[in-house]
């Protein structure tokens, strides 16, 4: 399923690839957001540095044209001949 | 010796024994969880575990932390009397190692099948998930145990695996998971991934205390976490199997399953880690979980990983000195004791026997070559068998009258290293060093050493009275 695109944006990577998460048990106290591009979760409630764009801080920013330079760990090894029995 | 039946006997006794707070009072997850986390770091090592079940916007949440997080909890984990020393708790800990292997008692049923939920899961709603650092990217478990089968030897119980890693929860039903090539899930990982198959996992959160330290544990990749944690609580290891043949333990409040899917990677991280920074980001195995399983007012358990030391430390503490110790040994069984408690052991001090001239940095050396060394003893001290390892005023005392920087500092270049040394030149090499503060013996006649003094021959016994003495002062 492609990520939908929505108002709320990345505070870290500034996709709009973002959806709600999930919602306080009691109604209207807090929500949880993420985002389907870089995956950085936030709560409605947490200071600036972690909920806006423009606060969030740069040197935890994310570029997502850069996440495919990221190491591949464990690599992937190549497939097994499959043998016929 | 104790066996803890679940999560919620050892949180009940860490309460009897003072050493457990409950905070009753409302909390944020975000920062009051964390913050509690390292103010208790803070306040000594003689800290209790806390709970928190008034959270703002939840109706039942329970967040346990710090539960292992002082040498009192420690010794209790392993049922031993709250007073107990660090080097008591080392020896004892050796002890029972050496034992293994215990044995698996599988039963049918455990409470944590109390509630199941196999449709529209979501994490999010499911566990009381909050952020632990504020640069972490996203919200972590990270006090569970993974447990893994070999897809290329499925029923070998000795190579089923129990591992701690860290797990970033990442969508509804989706976690991507650090599994570091050195540890054993890898190699499950890798061989299901060259067959072209998902590998299935269980994660069970909130567990009685043995299983999380022995799976912190470096033990072999044929030795099982559970029969090892047999022995450290003197009875069989009771498990229950899932629909898909992994041993879960019967003690957890939360199991998650699913599979790492095969042949994909996400972005993860960056995450505060040991060393005291945070980790950057890598592409990671992907976690998609089909069937949550819990019991009725679960209780989830966290802990805070921060600064050096918190929790984290003495998660790391025994379970790193006691096997350094027994593979050290092996060589030289002149070697008493190993304290590895510093960031995972990148510091190692042992204290031994002297033979002869140059046999401290021998020991040094020695320590550089067992599995851990390898990778992580950066800087080894060595002192002699009179000198407590885990009492740094008399291992700086040792240093200071038994070393001479000029033939005492042993410097290696260009040794491997972990790479979340932050030190490492490049990532993952770093020059080692041995400070031997043994007493130079013979043919090594170096220094101008007298008679060293001893303590009067009446302390211990002075000791043994004054201590009841002065707690009923502090009455």
């Amino acid at each position: 399923m492609a990520p939908s695109s929505s108002t709320i944006v990345c505070p870290r990577c500034r996709s709009t690839t973002t959806s709600t998460r999930s919602k306080s048990p009691v109604a209207g106290v807090w929500t949880v957001f993420g985002c389907d591009t870089c995956f950085y979760t936030w709560r409605s409630t947490e200071p600036d540095v972690n909920t806006n764009p423009d606060k969030y801080p740069e040197v935890f920013r994310l570029n997502p044209a850069d996440f495919l330079k990221l190491p591949e760990i464990p690599v992937i090894p190549p497939l097994r001949q499959k043998t016929s029995s | 010796m104790k066996c803890y039946k679940d999560f919620r006997e050892f949180l009940s006794v860490l309460d009897q024994q003072g050493q457990l707070l409950h905070i009753k009072d409302e909390v944020r997850f975000e920062p009051d969880l964390v913050s509690a986390g390292a103010a208790l770091a803070q306040i000594g090592d003689s800290a209790p575990a806390i709970l928190f079940d008034n959270i703002a916007g939840c109706i039942d949440a329970q967040v346990a932390m710090n539960v292992h997080g002082s040498w009192p909890n420690h010794a209790l984990a392993l049922g031993m009397d709250k007073e107990a020393s660090l080097k008591e708790q080392f020896f004892e800990f050796v002890r029972r190692f050496k034992l293994f292997p215990g044995e698996l008692e599988r039963v049918p049923t455990a409470p944590w099948q109390e509630v199941v939920v196999e449709k529209d899961i979501n994490l999010f709603d499911i566990l009381p998930l909050f952020r632990l650092n504020r640069g972490d990217g996203g919200y972590y478990i990270d006090k569970a145990c993974t447990i893994s089968r070999d897809p290329d030897d499925w029923d070998n119980d000795d190579v089923e695996n129990v591992g701690v890693y860290r797990l970033m929860v990442q969508g509804p039903k989706r976690i991507a998971i650090q599994p570091v090539p050195q540890h054993d899930i890898a190699i499950h990982i890798d061989h299901a991934e060259a067959r072209g198959e998902d590998l299935h996992i269980a994660i069970s959160i909130s567990n009685e205390p043995i299983i999380l330290l022995m799976g912190a544990t470096p033990l072999l990749y044929t030795q099982l976490e559970y029969k090892m944690a047999a022995v450290m609580q003197g009875e069989p290891y009771k498990v229950v199997k899932t629909a898909q043949g992994l041993d879960v333990p019967w003690g957890s409040e939360y199991v998650l399953e699913g599979r790492v899917l095969a042949r994909q990677r996400t972005l993860e991280g960056p995450f505060g880690e040991f060393p005291g920074y945070y980790s950057g980001g890598h592409r990671y195995p992907i976690i998609e979980i089909d069937r949550v399983s819990h019991r009725k007012n679960p209780i989830y358990e966290s802990v805070y990983v921060g600064r050096p030391w918190t929790e984290l430390d003495f998660l790391q503490a025994m379970t790193t000195s006691a096997p350094i110790f027994i593979q050290l040994n092996k060589m030289f069984p002149e070697v008493v004791a190993v304290n590895a408690l510093y960031t995972h052991g990148l510091v190692v001090i042992v204290s031994t026997r002297v033979r002869y001239g140059g046999f401290g940095k021998s020991v040094g050396m020695g320590v550089l070559t067992t599995p851990h060394g390898l990778g992580y003893a950066k800087f080894v001290i060595v002192v002699d068998e009179d000198v407590d390892p885990f009492n740094l005023n008399q291992v700086m005392w040792a240093i200071s009258v038994r070393a001479n920087p000029a033939g005492d500092v042993v410097i290696i270049p260009n040794l491997a290293e972990n790479l979340l040394d932050p030190a490492g030149v490049p990532n993952g090499m770093s020059h080692k060093m041995i400070l031997d503060a043994t007493t130079p013996r013979a043919p090594d006649r170096r220094g101008d050493y007298g008679e060293v003094l001893d303590t009067p021959e009446q302390a211990e016994a002075w000791r043994a009275k004054l201590l009841p003495l002065i707690k009923a002062l502090k009455k």
